[in-house]
């Protein structure tokens, strides 16, 4: 009888140091899923700066998000003369001047509603009214131009603090119909504008040069523009890919 | 014999919503003694965002009067609303509303893996397809981009709902559109309740605490709007829901919101147009207008306001907070909670926990008249 319970007791107590272990193995197992599922919904949420919210859904759920049309206001953003600037010093200290920079236009921009869409180098591409509908897309544009225009006064005086050269913008602003969608390649795809209007806008930040100012702007964003920016209406210039001259507005300032 | 190993890896689990970004609260408690006996009398227990609310009394009295308990859904069962307001809660980033599902959900016995499972994805959750058609739509409504159209709500009524039943799956997440403003503008504490589920003592009185919430659950019955109801600001759309227990509830809320003297009515109506126009719901719009026009703003003033959101005509309270207005229908919790304590700052506490609520039930009210404008 005594070893027969002897033999029930170590059976018992083989299985339940079995089932601890296993259930031990499960938690482990559950944890490391979990922490994974966090990653993964961090870098979801991280991705909704980058593209509207329906279009990281269904990139979660594996589907392709279709293209489609919107009204936006484009932002289109050059530093003048980095090409020079490039030459003269070291790549470290280029990087880090670049990417400062970067920081704090993409910072002025998000402020104002916001989002960049493209950064090319020096430049970058950022869309209002691409994200959700946004009555007031021009004017938060144009203040998100003199914001940046604010930022990179300070953050020139830090660089000649460290007597780096300054830093010079050009900024086009235009407002129309685009394409919005995934543009790439299965390897590199991003969330993007493309279409006429961009290209427009481009040109319109080529043109500050031209005209010598910073803060470009188009009819189509001057039409809609809250009165108390202050503009300057300039002589129309041609421009590449475009049949009728642009006329252009320097934009001053806000006097609100 | 159950081995006695802690589930760490579940209970301790650290839901996405708790890692984004939270202000600290912009207003004190100020519990009022009337008022919470109120909601104790209405809904069986007093929520925390009461205390915060009292200087606005009928704001206080809307989380009783918009709550699904409260014998508000005649066609929708309450399990599925619960779902809905954790959907909803999730998608707005309210970490406040969605610690408060979370843990009525867990104390009725929902495993937290399943309310992970529903708050992660619902393309991914395991959903019977009418449940799944109806989160599916809550959301696509709380999120209003673009705005609801009655063909949005062709999935629902193949997957068997009702057009009543439609109505109230609409009316839950908008009411969930509304608390999560409400609790998310002024950064309302989100921990207490994101840590209880997860204490001891909530696991051993989890079963009690389950009954209790069962208990205070009291499904609603269809009713007609009665005829001294059916006029007021947005009855039109209070009307469109005429024979659901929720027009009756929504009537109430506009009314007690609008005859509220802490901001004008004015004021109110601005926040109201502005939100409208931020949404680009033309049927909002016109009820703002209308209900502008009878406080004496006509046309021409309206648009200029709107068209820019300043003019010499807006006093300094109204220049302040119009601009904040257009920030409530879609934002990160942390930028407009910055956005909403400078706010308060500016025009005081009362006039904000107003404007809190106001531009709170504008959001709401404006996603519903838009489907149902569509819908009747």
């Amino acid at each position: 009888m005594r070893p027969l319970l002897a033999a029930l007791v170590a059976i018992a107590a083989f299985v339940w140091l079995w089932r601890a272990r296993s259930a031990r193995h499960a938690q482990r197992l559950r944890a490391r899923f979990e922490d994974a599922q966090q990653k993964l919904e961090r870098l979801q949420y991280a991705f909704e700066r980058f593209a509207p919210r329906d279009v990281v859904d269904r990139l979660a759920a594996g589907s392709e998000p279709p293209a489609e049309r919107r009204d936006v206001t484009v932002l289109f953003a050059d530093l003048v003369g980095f090409t020079r600037l490039s030459e003269s010093v070291e790549p470290a200290v280029l990087v880090r001047v670049l990417n400062g920079h970067h920081a704090r236009m993409q910072r002025a921009i998000a402020e104002h509603r916001g989002h960049v869409a493209l950064l090319i180098g020096d430049g970058l591409l950022a869309l209002f009214g691409a994200f959700d509908h946004n009555p007031w897309q021009c004017d938060d544009a144009a203040r998100a131009a003199l914001a940046m225009r604010a930022e990179l006064a300070g953050y020139n005086r830090e660089l000649e603090r460290e007597q780096l050269p300054a830093l010079a913008l050009g900024i086009g602003l235009h407002r129309g119909v685009v394409v919005t969608g995934l543009v790439g390649s299965a390897e590199l795809q991003q969330w993007t504008a493309v279409g006429r209007t961009v290209n427009l806008a481009a040109r319109v930040q080529d043109l500050t040069r031209d005209h010598g100012v910073d803060i470009l702007l188009t009819e189509s964003v001057r039409k809609e523009l809250d009165p108390r920016f202050a503009l300057r209406e300039l002589p129309a210039r041609s421009v590449r890919g475009i049949a009728q001259p642009v006329v252009t507005w320097a934009l001053d300032r806000f006097e609100g | 014999m159950r081995p006695l190993v802690y589930d760490r890896a579940v209970s301790a689990v650290g839901s996405l919503l708790e890692s984004i970004e939270w202000e600290s609260c912009a207003l004190e408690p100020l519990p009022d003694a009337e008022l919470l006996a109120y909601l104790r009398r209405e809904l069986g227990m007093v929520p925390r965002t009461a205390i915060y609310m009292t200087p606005c009394p009928w704001i206080v009295r809307s989380l009783a009067g918009l709550n699904q308990y409260n014998a508000l859904l005649a066609h929708l069962e309450i399990p599925l609303a619960e779902l809905i307001a954790l959907t909803v809660s999730e998608d707005n980033s309210c970490r406040y509303c969605f610690g408060m599902q979370r843990f009525v959900l867990r104390m009725q016995g929902v495993p937290e893996p399943r309310i992970r499972a529903l708050a992660d994805s619902l393309f991914a959750a395991e959903l019977d397809p009418r449940s799944r058609s109806a989160l599916e739509f809550a959301r696509r409504f709380s999120r209003a981009n673009p705005l609801l159209a009655a063909a949005d709500a062709e999935p629902l009524r193949r997957a068997g709902w009702s057009e009543p039943a439609i109505r109230e799956i609409a009316f839950v997440a908008a009411a969930h559109v509304y608390y999560n403003r409400v609790a998310t503008l002024p950064a309302l504490p989100p921990q207490p309740m994101e840590n209880l589920p997860d204490r001891w003592w909530m696991r051993v009185f989890a079963g009690a605490i389950g009954r209790r919430i069962r208990r205070s659950q009291r499904p609603g019955a269809p009713e007609s709007l009665p005829p001294d109801a059916r006029a007021g600001p947005f009855e039109a759309l209070v009307a469109s829901l005429d024979g659901l227990p929720a027009a009756r509830a929504l009537r109430g809320i506009l009314d007690e919101a609008f005859a509220s003297a802490v901001l004008p009515r004015r004021t109110k109506g601005l926040i109201f147009a502005v939100v409208a126009h931020a949404l680009g719901c033309p049927r909002s719009e016109a009820e703002a207008a209308r209900l502008l026009a009878a406080d004496g703003l006509g046309a021409p003033e309206r648009d200029e306001i709107l068209a820019h959101l300043a003019s010499p005509r807006l006093d300094a309270t109204e220049a302040a907070l119009l601009p904040l207005a257009r920030d409530t229908i879609h934002y990160r919790p942390a930028q407009i909670q910055r956005r909403a304590r400078a706010l308060r700052d500016t025009i005081g506490v009362e006039p904000f926990v107003e404007f809190v609520g106001v531009a709170s039930l504008a959001n709401a009210v404006c996603r519903l008249a838009s489907l149902t404008a569509e819908m009747s």
